[in-house]
């Protein structure tokens, strides 16, 4: 007797040839892990449809999502056979968000990283080198720090977008009130400014600092100590990139300048300087560009009290330097349309546009009107001198006359390591855990240890 | 009779023989079915174990004992124990200040929730409205970690209600998180505060459960109020502290949230402890064979304090 089944019309007597239930059980897992770990949506692949690059930023806010949406719209109306879809995370989860799509195999065509993380992406294999043309322009079209920033070991690695410079923000009302007659120019003179503006009241709190030293992450506390390294001649990292050449004179000024000013009472480390220099509780900050548009929706009129000046060098007549920082868009290695995801790139970087408000014939890259446009800058000096010549804010002169002698910032492998290090030594002397001899010592010691292991 | 049987027997056995075993065969198959049944009912949570426990612990396991920076899986480097001699080596900060400051902030967060937890449920059982004073103290266990840091940053901050209180005073503003010495202590009352909601629930619990009786003893025989809690209300409430005091401890060893909230770690590392380098390690500096193996060394203080607690507690006549 033939027994009943349930379901199902007839069935063949025997299995079908290769696929037995073992099989099954091995393939099914197999085939959800191969579609889970599958690359990021490219198009259907089917012969015709346009290729999808996928861009992974941290544009995740109103403005500054829209402002590279723009561009990509205009791109995807005006090109059929490659499509751009941008996602983005908040900057705090970027990395995070590289590592965990890289190693699930969903990595974005093109990555916008932070230029100090490069030296760690590159020798993980993520970035790709950008083609020799690519690299040519980008060379010829930027600034020497912005396209520093962009490179690891001398190979360039993308088109850098918003670039940031160090320069020294101070309250006109402030100083005046000092009898100040302007920003200072020298170490000398911004310590007695510093000393001069500081007020406490008879409990100790601090009323008016003098420089604002910030502890509010890695990023403000080594860039801040950062640019006046630089501007006393200094560097942090060795050429090579595999030491710290933090203990040296210029790096002892710099520790020596940050201690007196916290035990003299100028300065006040545990301040939030973002909240009091718009509050007109901080005298004078060192800080980057990119500050110049939060002040002016915080501050409202009170911004035109805020000046800007290059961060002050160590005696009259030394040579301006200063910190730079930025990002830049490069290209996945894992992409397998890195052509066409270079391609993008270069339209949005180089392709030039008429810029609405300049003089006539006026032009400017997509990507540096889209920075401008948020109140950021890119390495493109040309772009800036047309965006800003059209009633843009005085205050960011200083920081594009600074891309001309800033010095990028490291960003060797274990260059993130190498700076949350520098951080914790910064405020171990700032709080007087250690003298500036052991902060230098100490520094050196952890970083040079953290970057042999790095390399 | 016997011999009459004994044919009928004889021909009976074989076939009784087989029903026998038919029968075992048959118990042994329904035996078998509900094993592969048991086993499936068993499955989900095998494999949720397998998937959420097992799999990562193995895989940290691997990253503890390589290098890898996170982004390809066929980039893991072995290295040996070359991890744990890192951390442990001389001149690390993993053991002091990171692991130090760990175990004091536990320690100090145990001792004081759990002096403020035994005082308040003491208090709480005395009053009326127990309900209400329940809910109000655990509010801060309702509350999220990011919300109650910033708002006790800004209290201790100089110019805050802390140090105005203490201005009003006529003393000097203290620069608490900004001051190492102060800083670790001002997290530490943070945390404390934050978890005595949940301590004085199971405490209340505890004295709910203590017989009236013995109270009432206590009075005819003339005992003070200080006896009664130090003869009484104590060693009787000793099952439910030794459950608070080891949940506390275990949450103060794994907890980063309020400090990366309050001081990021800092100043320098003075509030840095183990979860939080873990963290820092792993996810901005890309070095998670340093993190897996941290996580190794943590998890070998948590058990072996949790190990010298319930020790203590049985030595002294409770058990887990």
């Amino acid at each position: 007797m033939t027994p009943v089944r349930r379901t199902g019309g007839p069935r063949p007597a025997t299995r079908p040839p290769g696929l037995s239930r073992r099989h099954f059980a091995l393939a099914l897992p197999s085939a959800l892990l191969a579609s889970g770990c599958a690359a990021p949506h490219q198009g259907t692949g089917r012969p015709g449809d346009p290729i999808v690059l996928t861009l992974l930023s941290h544009y995740a806010s109103g403005e500054l999502k829209a402002a590279l949406q723009g561009p990509v719209d205009e791109w995807n109306a005006t090109h059929d056979r490659v499509k751009v879809r941008t996602t983005a995370v908040e900057f705090t989860d970027l990395l995070t968000t590289f590592m965990v799509r890289q190693a699930a195999g969903q990595g974005a065509d093109i990555l916008h990283p932070y230029c100090l993380w490069n030296g760690q992406l590159v020798r993980a294999g993520v970035l790709r080198p950008a083609p020799a043309e690519h690299a040519e322009e980008i060379r010829r079209g930027y600034r020497e720090a912005a396209v520093g920033a962009a490179s690891v070991g001398g190979r360039v690695y993308g088109y850098p977008t918003e670039v940031q410079t160090y320069a020294l923000y101070y309250n006109k009302r402030l100083l005046r009130e000092a009898g100040a007659d302007g920003p200072p120019g020298t170490w000398r003179e911004l310590e007695e400014t510093a000393h001069r503006t500081a007020r406490r009241d008879r409990y100790g709190n601090t009323l008016v600092q003098g420089l604002g030293l910030s502890t509010y992450d890695d990023s403000t506390t080594v860039g801040q100590t950062l640019a006046l390294l630089n501007a006393a001649g200094g560097r942090f990292v060795s050429a090579d990139g595999r030491t710290t050449a933090v203990d040296s004179a210029a790096g002892r000024a710099v520790f020596d300048l940050e201690h007196r000013l916290v035990t003299e009472g100028a300065s006040t480390p545990g301040v939030n300087v973002y909240q009091a220099f718009p509050s007109g509780q901080v005298a004078m900050v060192v800080s980057a560009g990119w500050w110049t548009g939060s002040l002016k929706s915080l501050m409202g009129a009170g911004y035109r009290d805020v000046g800007v000046a290059p961060v002050p060098v160590r005696k009259a007549g030394d040579r301006h330097a200063t910190l730079c920082t930025g990002f830049m868009l490069g290209v996945n290695t894992a992409s397998r349309f890195p052509r066409e995801a270079w391609e993008f790139l270069r339209w949005l970087n180089t392709g030039k546009a008429g810029v609405k408000g300049a003089a006539r014939g006026a032009t400017a890259t997509r990507m540096s009107a889209l920075q401008v446009s948020v109140g950021s800058l890119t390495g493109r000096a040309d772009d800036m001198r047309a965006l800003l010549g059209t009633g843009g804010d005085p205050n960011q002169r200083p920081f594009l006359d600074a891309l001309a002698y800033a010095v990028p910032e490291p960003n060797v492998p274990g260059a993130q390591q190498a700076k949350s290090l520098l951080r914790k030594n910064i405020e171990a002397l700032w709080t007087g855990q250690q003298s500036v001899d052991e902060t230098l010592r100490t520094t050196r010691r952890q970083v040079d240890q953290e970057m042999a292991r790095s390399w | 009779m016997v011999n009459t049987l004994a044919p009928e027997t004889t021909r009976r056995a074989p076939h009784s023989r087989r029903a026998a075993v038919g029968a075992v065969d048959g118990r042994g198959r329904a035996r078998r079915r509900q094993t592969v049944v048991a086993y499936l009912f068993l499955a989900p949570a095998l494999l949720f174990f397998a998937v959420f426990l097992i799999l990562p612990l193995g895989f940290a396991l691997l990253l503890s004992l390589s290098r890898w920076t996170g982004f390809d899986l066929g980039d893991i480097d072995p290295v040996g124990l070359d991890n744990f001699t890192g951390l442990l080596a001389d001149g690390s900060t993993f053991l002091t200040p990171v692991l130090t400051n760990t175990l004091l902030f536990a320690l100090g967060t145990v001792a004081l929730a759990l002096a403020g937890s035994v005082l308040v449920a003491t208090c709480i059982d005395k009053l009326r409205f127990q309900g209400l004073w329940r809910t109000l103290y655990f509010l801060p266990i309702v509350t999220t970690v990011v919300a109650v840091g910033n708002v006790w940053k800004y209290m201790y901050e100089p110019g805050g209600l802390v140090n105005g209180v203490l201005n009003a005073l006529g003393l000097g503003s203290v620069a608490f998180l900004q001051d190492p010495d102060t800083a670790l202590p001002a997290v530490v009352v943070v945390q404390a505060w934050a978890s005595v909601g949940s301590a004085i629930l199971v405490l209340t619990a505890g004295l709910k459960s203590i017989p009236g009786s013995y109270y009432e003893a206590a009075a005819l025989d003339g005992a003070g109020p200080g006896t009664v809690f130090r003869r009484i209300t104590l060693p009787l409430l000793r099952p439910s502290l030794l459950f608070v005091c080891v949940t506390q401890f275990l949450t103060g060893l794994q907890s980063f949230a309020l400090i990366i909230v309050m001081t990021k770690g800092g100043p320098g590392d003075a509030t840095n402890v183990a979860a939080l380098e873990m963290y820092r390690q792993a996810f901005s500096h890309g070095d998670w064979g340093t993190a897996s193996a941290a996580a190794f060394v943590l998890f070998a203080v948590v058990l072996a304090v949790t190990l010298a607690q319930l020790w203590f507690f049985r030595r002294t006549g409770e058990d887990a």
